[in-house]
Parts: structure tokens; sequence; C-alpha cells
């Protein structure tokens, strides 16, 4: 009779189990995958401490654009979405302990955006070890290749931004270049690019120096770059060092400074406020050109966003310059992206709705194409296949979830905000780094 | 050479400021015994204190002047009310450090709170270029060295031709013995914080005006350096600590010059253990605060 019970004993708990999982344990229908109840809560793993502080602002920004958008319809399936700010501090030892606490502890955190390049060597892991699909807005050329499920990235490496800075330098006409890195890994990143480019274009690095951040003085760094006497500047810093270097360029080149080119990431508040301060608007708005992913600024999608941007007060001030800029856009287009997916897999829970992510924006015929979330929802309610063309454009993820797309250059108007001046072919970019 | 020469003027600049910070931190530990981190974000409250005045009109060396007296009588406070406590309740040496750590942070929270966590810049005061004998030197980078050479003569006239610096120097050497002669200790020990925390206010307003461009991180990173330069020149000696600080300043700007400027404070600290290896207690160092550094 034991020996009966026993063997009964393992089908029935299989059952139990079996009958567990069916049911989601969360309120789930049995005739579907498992899915949540209650808010969903949308992970901002960015820096919301510390000098790199302001990526939790312009990170958090499209993440209330978007969740503005989402919840007006009806949230995604009825769940109402929150943005979840994790605080990955910049640094990337520091960032461990927090979003592994963040992932243990937070309710529904089944989708995230952020973690930028100072982090993502150690928050990627992380968070795709915890079965979440998101959208990183790092520029790690680590990232170019790689192997996690979960991961998806709508800007370009840093590889592809540096062959495209120098790309905008040889069309300007400055053909001797020095480099001025400061010595973080997402500045560095742009280097293998750049040298890689500059000579199949016919120029030449005069002079490449990396520079720590926070110096009390770079003199003896500007005097180096001055005996190379460069056509241009190819620059990538914080605010607080760029407006310290350039300040102790112009004490001792007797008031000139060199044009700049740098990347959009500059394309901040804090950047164009701390330069303007220290060396004037003069240069900042004509010598200084900003180069990164570009987008079209006339579509509906990008009226959707702006639009949503500006409708928020949290965001409403920094929403004409921000809007502009491409990784809070690419991050905004990740979270309609994983919106729809999660509609269209029918569960909010990432490791089910993660396969459906490609399908929401590879072009088919027949299908739908949408610009925003409520179109999207829409039109799966009805039963449509669709296709997502955001702010970005149409993603073409290859097979390691990279979608680079097109380059332009921008320069700062008067006011802070930014004006598209030209731009770089994606292609030549891939060709030059090949 | 031309770079060489260049680079030990511009070296000459950035120690002065370090200088100035190295010299009050020196001093306060010299005469209290307490590793005060707090130091860095006195300073940064400092620099904003320069930033209010600067903002409406009022020049900056008076507004260093005004930041100085103003973290000066903060910094008594501050050990009044809450270091010295602790001290008399035999608090231990390392909590109290820990202590200080907090207290900065929380300072800095609050300095983010009241003044955004934005850059923040003076605008552009540097004046003048000046070249001459191979030195390139600005204006505010003249008179911060003018101030910094001054300050630390002073000081060291007060600790050592005065009464009350003789005092000052008993006091620190042994309080129960200096009590014992009849010596107000509490209030030379309030005139010494006094003292350093001008001296930290002070460094505040210049690093801002060297650096350009600042935020609330700005006196907490460059502590390690000031400490460095005091440990450098031997705790508890203006000149010293003056000397340190040119020594950090050059070894950096030198670095920079010459080998890849990443590595630039490398050099400084590595300067530093060297010195360390060789002479324990600093260039001018006396043996009472190498022990009490070592504890």
């Amino acid at each position: 009779m034991r020996n009966v019970t026993n063997r009964l004993a393992l089908p029935v708990a299989l059952a139990a189990v079996l009958a567990l999982v069916a049911c989601g344990g969360g309120g789930g229908t049995s005739s579907g995958p498992p899915t949540q109840t209650g808010d969903l809560a949308l992970g901002v793993i960015a820096p919301f401490t510390g000098p790199a502080a302001e990526f939790g602002t312009l990170l958090t920004a499209p993440c209330l654009a978007a969740t503005d958008l989402i919840n007006s319809d009806g949230g995604v399936m009825g769940h109402k979405v929150n943005c979840t700010s994790i605080d990955d501090t910049g640094d990337a030892a520091d960032a461990v302990p927090n979003v592994t606490k963040a992932i243990a502890t937070t309710t529904n955190l089944d989708w995230a955006i952020g973690l930028e390049s100072n982090t993502a060597a150690t928050t990627v892991p992380i968070v795709n070890g915890a079965k979440i699909p998101f959208f990183t807005t790092n520029g790690l050329t680590a990232f170019t290749k790689n192997n996690y499920a979960y991961y998806y990235r709508m800007t370009p490496g840093d590889d592809a931004n540096g062959a495209a800075f120098a790309v905008w330098a040889v069309q300007q006409g400055y053909k001797k270049i020095a480099i001025v890195f400061q010595n973080n890994i997402g500045s560095e990143g742009n280097l293998p690019g750049l040298q890689a480019a500059m000579p199949k274009l016919g120029g030449s690095i005069a002079l490449n120096l990396t520079i720590p951040a926070d110096a009390a003085s770079y003199s003896s760094d500007v005097e180096r770059v001055i005996q190379a006497s460069p056509d241009v500047l190819i620059w990538s810093a914080d605010p607080q060092t760029t407006a310290t270097f350039m300040a102790n360029y112009k004490q001792l080149n007797n008031g000139n400074l060199p044009p700049m080119v740098t990347a959009t990431d500059s394309l901040t508040p804090d950047f164009f406020n701390a330069v303007t301060k220290t060396v004037g608007a003069d240069y900042v708005t004509n010598k200084i050109w900003l180069v990164g992913s570009y987008f079209d600024q006339t579509t509906a999608a990008f009226n959707t966003y702006k639009a949503a941007l500006l409708a928020d007060s949290k965001t409403h001030d920094i929403a004409p310059v921000l809007s502009t800029v491409g990784p809070p856009a690419g991050a905004y287009d990740g979270i309609n992206i994983m919106a729809l997916a999660m509609i269209e897999a029918k569960t909010t829970i990432g490791s089910y709705y993660n396969q459906y992510i490609l399908d929401v924006v590879k072009p088919k015929s027949g299908a739908t194409v949408v610009s925003n979330f409520a179109d999207g929802a829409a039109a799966l309610k009805a039963g449509k296949q669709i296709q997502y063309v955001g702010v970005l454009g149409q993603p073409t993820f290859d097979k390691y979830h990279n979608s680079a797309g097109e380059f332009d250059a921008n320069k700062f108007n008067a006011d802070g905000s930014a004006t598209e001046v030209g731009k770089i072919s994606g292609a030549q970019v891939i060709q030059l780094l090949g | 050479m031309q770079l060489f020469v260049e680079a030990i003027g511009f070296g000459i600049a950035s120690g002065a400021v370090i200088a100035l910070g190295a010299v009050g931190f020196s001093v306060q530990f010299g005469m209290s015994n307490i590793l005060n981190i707090t130091y860095g974000s006195l300073m940064t409250l400092g620099a904003y204190v320069g930033l209010f005045l600067i903002d409406r009109s009022v020049s900056p060396w008076v507004a260093l002047a005004v930041a100085g007296a103003v973290v000066g009588a903060i910094s008594v406070v501050f050990h009044r009310v809450l270091l010295a406590p602790l001290v008399r309740r035999g608090t231990r040496a390392f909590a109290l450090v820990i202590v200080t750590v907090s207290a900065g942070v929380i300072l800095q929270y609050v300095i983010v709170a009241f003044a955004g966590p934005d850059a923040k810049s003076y605008g552009e005061l540097s004046g003048q270029t000046f070249r001459l004998l191979g030195f390139v030197l600005t204006a505010s980078q003249v008179t911060i060295i003018v101030i910094a050479v001054v300050l630390m003569l002073a000081l060291h006239l007060l600790l050592t031709q005065t009464h009350l610096g003789r005092a000052m120097r008993a006091t620190a050497s042994n309080r129960i013995l200096a009590q014992s002669c009849g010596i107000n200790t509490d209030f030379v020990s309030d005139l010494a914080w006094l003292l350093s925390g001008a001296l930290c206010g002070a460094a505040g307003v210049a690093l801002a005006i060297t650096t350009v461009s600042f935020d609330f991180s700005l006196g907490p990173v460059f502590l390690i350096p000031m400490i460095a330069a005091a440990v450098l020149g031997g705790i508890g000696q203006p000149y010293g600590a003056m000397l340190g600080g040119l020594v950090v300043g050059v070894a950096t700007e030198l670095t920079a010059a010459y080998s890849n400027p990443e590595y630039s404070q490398v050099a400084a600290f590595a300067i530093l253990i060297a010195m360390l290896l060789i002479r324990p207690r600093g260039l001018f160092g006396a043996a009472w605060a190498t022990r009490r550094l070592m504890a």
C-alpha cells in the first residue's frame, strides 16, 4: 500500500504544479499564457545620483512620454504602466547590487530601458539573466556582437559613431584631427571607428589624448593639442571636463578655439550651459558639431513623441532639445515595441513576449504600419498584423538585436536646442568600419 | 623644453589651489587629530557660497574671503556640535572618520537640494594671460598663487611668532598639559577650526575659479590630492602642505605633458608613496603628527 501511495504521489504533484503554471500564479486564464495582475513596472535603469545623474533625467523623459500615451489608451491589456527609477549610479560595480535588488523586490518588473554605457557591462547580464526584455542606450562596441536573448539596441555602437565623426570632419574639409577623449568606456569606444576611418578618408590623426575627468587644470594637455595644430578637435567628455579644457584652451591660445566634432550625447542642457558660460555662445553655436544617429523629425511618430514630451509637466521644458536626441527616442520606440509585443503575445511576462518583439517591427506584406502604441494596440485587437515604424524609422535588427540606422550632424541654437545641418550615410559608416 | 617650463608653471598654478586646501586640512588634523572627510563637502559649500555672491556681481576675490569666513564659522559649529561631543565620549578615531564621511555625504545632498545637480560656473574669470620666462599664467592664477603664499606665510608666522600660535601648538601636542598651563584649549581649538575652515572655503572658491565649471562633487574629488599634499609635506606643517601641493600639481602637469594624461594623478600618488617609504613623517612633519596618522 505504501508503494502505491509513493507511486501516486509523483504524478499528483506534477499535475498540481502544471495546474499552477497554467494559472500563472497571478490571475491568468487557463486558455492563454500566464500573465500578471496589477500595474506594470517599467525599469529605467540609469544613474540618478552621482556625476552622471543627468542620464537618469534624460532617460526618464521618454519613459514618461511613452507611458503617458500608453496609460491614456487604457494601458497594456488593461495594466497601467509606471516608470520605475533604478539607480545604477553610473558606476559599473555599484550598479550590481542596486539593479539586483530592484529586480528582486519590484513587482511586475518585466521590461526595462537604459543600461547606458557606464554600467552596461555589468547590468546587461543581470537583466538578461532575469529574462527581462530591455532596450539599452549603451554604445559599447562589446555589444556589437552578443548572445543576450533579451537585449535590444536601437542606437549605433560607439565604433560606428567614431567613424561618423571622421566622415563629418573630412566632409567639412578638416583632414588633420586631434582626438581628445575622456577616460570612460563610452568616450573611448569611439576610438576604433575613428582610427579605422580616418586613413581611408585621406585624413590623419595629429594627436590622440585620453584625459581624466575633473582635473584642476588641463593646461599641459591643451598645450600638446596646440602644438599639434589640428584642423579640428574630435571630442568626447562630460560637460565639466569640456568646460575646464576649453577654458584652458582659450587662455593659452590667445582666445582662439578650434572647431569641434562631438557626439549627440553632448546635446544636453548641462553641456550647453557649462560650455557656453565658459567660452561663450558664439563658439558653442557656430563651431561645435554634434554627430549621432539620425531620424526624420517630420514624421507622425516624431510628432506624437514630441507632443507627449511637451504635454508632461516633468518633461515639458526639455522637450525641444530632448526630442531631437537619438538614444532617448530609441528608448521611447523600445517601450512601444515591447508593449505591442506583450499584446501580441497576450502576456506581460518577459520570457513569453520576448519572442514577439522582432515580429512587431518586421516588415511583412499586408501588415498595418503603425507609428504609435494606440494604433498598434487597436490593430492587434482587430486581429491584424502590425509593423511598428517609430521615431527612429524602420528598425532593422541584425541577429544580435542591434539596429544602427543613419547619422546626422547638428548644431546648437542660441536657446540650447539643436538644428540638423547635414546627413551621414549609415552604409558609408559601416563600409569604413569593415 | 618649452613644454617642460610651461608644465612647471601650470603645475605651480594648480598646485597653489591644492596647497590652499591642503594647508587648512593639515592644520585641522594637526590640531584636532580628526581625519575630517567633511572637509571636501565644506570646500564645495565654499564654492557655492562664492557662486551666490558672484552671481550678485560681488568681486570673486571678495567672494573668496566671504566664503572663507562662512565656511570657517560653519566648521567651528560642526566641530563644537558634532565632533567635540563625540571625542569627549571617547569615540574611536575610525568611528569619527565614518561620522565625517557621513556628514560630508549629507552636506552634498543638502547642496544638491538647494542648488541642483547641474554644472555651475562663475564664468570666465581668468583675466589677462601673462607670458614670462616661459611660464604662461593667467591673472587669476597669479592672484591665487599670491593668496596661497600670503596665507601660508601668515599662518606660519601665527603659529611660530605669536602667543596664540604657541598655545595652538601646545594644544596640538598635549591638550591636558596645555590646559594645566592655563591655556583655554576650547578657545584655541575653535580658532584652529575657524582658520582651517576659512582656508577650506577659500580653497573651494579658488578651485571653482580654476576648474571654471563645477558641481556638488567638486570638493570630494579634490580632497584626495589635498590629503596627499598635506601628508607629503608633513601633517601639521603649513609650509610642508604648501610644498606638498606644489609637488602634486607639478607632477600631475609634467605627466600630462610627457606621457598619457590619463595617468597624471597616478604619478602624484606614486611620489607620495615613495616619499612615505623614505620619510614616513613627510617633508617637514613632526614625529608626533606621524604617530597620530599611523594610529
